[in-house]
């Protein structure tokens, strides 16, 4: 929080000069005045103790820039938090879902019919959506499906548009799971327990779910955090392509506007999400390997 | 011949990758030089020309050669991603040699440290940095010293456990018995052996770091002077979906090429290993 706090300080110019407009043409008496009420002028331990106690109660302060769209209101910053976090949080959940739901199958049945036609062609189906930028995904989905056609339309109100832009965010991660689950169910696969529940005569189907897929889930877990960050990458140019009013379009906005409550408070926000997330597969983790378990306790 | 070399020779992928990927830094280093066409003239009479025998990609928004700002802007991504590759390899090795040669608690703390810096949200912080970073403005070395500040971990944690196995061998353990000092330890046994490593690390994070350079300037704040990313943004703000396609190509080929690679210098530096390097750690993410 310290290191937010800093960078934002060293941030260089303030609202009133930003590097695009280096004179605002605010009048100087007008400046001052904003320049107290905004507190801009208190010694940088005050200011970082304010912050600090701010923080803890969620309360982000106001927003040194009005919103750049038509039509929105000035607001504070947790205002615009408590309006668009959810907004990203949903379609960052909408999106793990799909990953989940299409990225394990597409591993499983890459790593049960290794080095066949199956396995390469879900290994560069796999690798092919992790290497290609998400920008080209949400600029031809933009371009045909939502203004090509009228099924979808801008913003976060319709059902249709909404699993659309979580599928376009979720395409990496897809990849990026199938290719982890595939690398850890092959390694599982050549186990001496696999070997020996078969050879007692248990069914494929159920030594694959009973004992492979359940110790691949491990690293599987453990790739939460890169996981997450797909997800939010994605989410900057998803939340732009298709006009989704989410957190991550703010970021974006403020950093360009150097507006530094808005930066703070939402990049803050987005690290202790993450933090949690990756607190909760760890957990997890534990919880299914007895061998962190041990390690735990 | 280095077993080194002779190892990674038999390796058909790795090779093939290598061919690749220095065609993809041939034309980009040419493409410039042989074409007549300057990547920065305007011309509004040729604006947003399809493909041509003049112009063989078209031309964008500005009227300028889609094929030359292509090579320009490959040329630009890679010479950022690679002067943060060699920032952030300063800061990981240091980070890592510390942590391991002096071990213990610190090493605990610090590698505690690391794992956290590998949870944060790694594009969103560089997106508050790149701001942050460039006072007036987003240039070649806001890039670049942002990009390393989000990138140096994977590094650092090579380092670390490379330096950690090293210290317990027996010929480091001979040194330290005719009384080497740390530092000498470092500079004259386990420095050195780092280095492959190091070069593992540096192919592994370098496709991520050209894909987030893109990411970045694809969201129109990156600099001003024609990168991948810049490339894509114009083509996505002028609705010419097929630079962004060139654009992703480039980014595709790279990113492939520079894994197989990474893989070779590892089956090739290490053949005992039978792990090959764990897909979480795999630099293919932005």
């Amino acid at each position: 929080m310290l290191v937010t706090f800093a960078l934002m300080r060293g941030m260089g110019g303030t609202p009133f000069s930003t590097p695009l407009e280096p004179h605002s043409g605010v009048p100087l008496p007008v400046e001052l005045q904003l320049r107290e009420f905004y507190r801009l002028d208190e010694p940088w331990v005050v200011q970082y103790l304010n912050y600090v106690r701010h923080v803890f109660t969620l309360e982000f302060g106001p927003s040194l820039v009005p919103p750049a769209r038509f039509g929105a209101e000035r607001g504070s910053v947790d205002e615009v938090m408590r309006e668009k976090f959810p907004v990203t949080l949903q379609l960052a959940g909408l999106a793990s879902i799909f990953a989940v739901v299409l990225g394990i199958p597409l591993g499983i049945a890459a790593a049960l019919k290794r080095r066949s036609a199956v396995d390469y062609l879900a290994s560069s189906l796999a690798t092919g959506l992790l290497v290609v930028p998400i920008f080209l995904f949400t600029a031809v989905f933009a371009r045909y499906l939502v203004y090509g056609t009228h099924h979808f339309p801008l913003g976060w109100d319709d059902w249709s548009t909404r699993l659309l832009a979580a599928f376009t965010l979720s395409l990496a991660p897809i990849g990026y799971v199938a290719r982890l689950i595939r690398a850890a169910m092959v390694e599982t696969l050549q186990e001496d327990y696999v070997r020996a529940a078969r050879a007692k005569g248990l069914r494929v189907k159920r030594v694959v779910f009973g004992h492979v897929l359940r110790n691949s889930l491990t690293p599987f877990l453990a790739a939460a955090a890169p996981t997450m960050a797909l997800l939010v990458t994605g989410a900057f140019f998803v939340e732009q392509a298709f006009g989704i009013p989410g957190a991550a379009q703010d970021l974006v906005d403020s950093a360009e506007r150097r507006d530094y409550p808005m930066l703070m408070g939402l990049t803050v926000a987005v690290v202790i999400v993450v933090a949690l997330v990756n607190l909760a597969a760890d957990i997890v983790a534990a919880l299914l390997d007895p061998r962190v378990r041990e390690e735990v306790t | 011949m280095r077993p080194v070399f002779r190892r990674f020779r038999t390796n058909r992928p790795a090779l093939v990758s290598m061919a690749v990927l220095g065609t993809l830094v041939a034309f980009c280093v040419l493409a410039p030089i042989l074409s007549s066409h300057d990547p920065y003239a305007l011309d509004f009479t040729q604006q947003k020309h399809g493909p041509s025998s003049e112009h063989w990609l078209g031309t964008d928004f500005f009227g300028r050669d889609v094929l030359v700002r292509v090579a320009l802007g490959g040329r630009a991504s890679m010479l950022i991603a690679v002067a943060a590759l060699a920032v952030a390899a300063v800061i990981g090795v240091l980070y890592g040699s510390i942590a391991g040669l002096v071990g213990g608690r610190i090493d605990n703390v610090m590698m505690r440290v690391l794992d956290g810096a590998f949870a944060l949200p790694r594009f969103a912080i560089l997106v508050s940095l790149v701001a942050v970073l460039g006072r007036h403005g987003s240039t070649y070395s806001t890039l670049v010293f942002g990009l390393a500040i989000v990138s140096w971990m994977t590094t650092g944690r090579l380092v670390r456990g490379e330096v950690v196995r090293l210290k317990q061998t027996e010929y480091v353990n001979a040194a330290r018995s005719l009384g080497a000092k740390r530092l000498h330890l470092l500079r004259k046994h386990i420095g050195p052996s780092t280095f492959g490593i190091v070069t593992i690390a540096v192919f592994l994070e370098l496709p991520g770091l050209v894909l987030t350079e893109a990411l970045v300037s694809a969201l129109g704040l990156g600099p001003s002077a024609a990168t991948w990313g810049n490339i894509a943004w114009l083509g996505i703000q002028e609705g010419q979906l097929s630079h962004v396609v060139y654009v992703s190509m480039g980014l595709a080929i790279f990113a492939i090429c520079a894994n197989f690679i990474a893989d070779g210098l590892q089956e090739a530096l290490d053949p005992r290993a039978e792990q090959a390097i764990p897909e979480a750690r795999r630099g293919l993410l932005a």
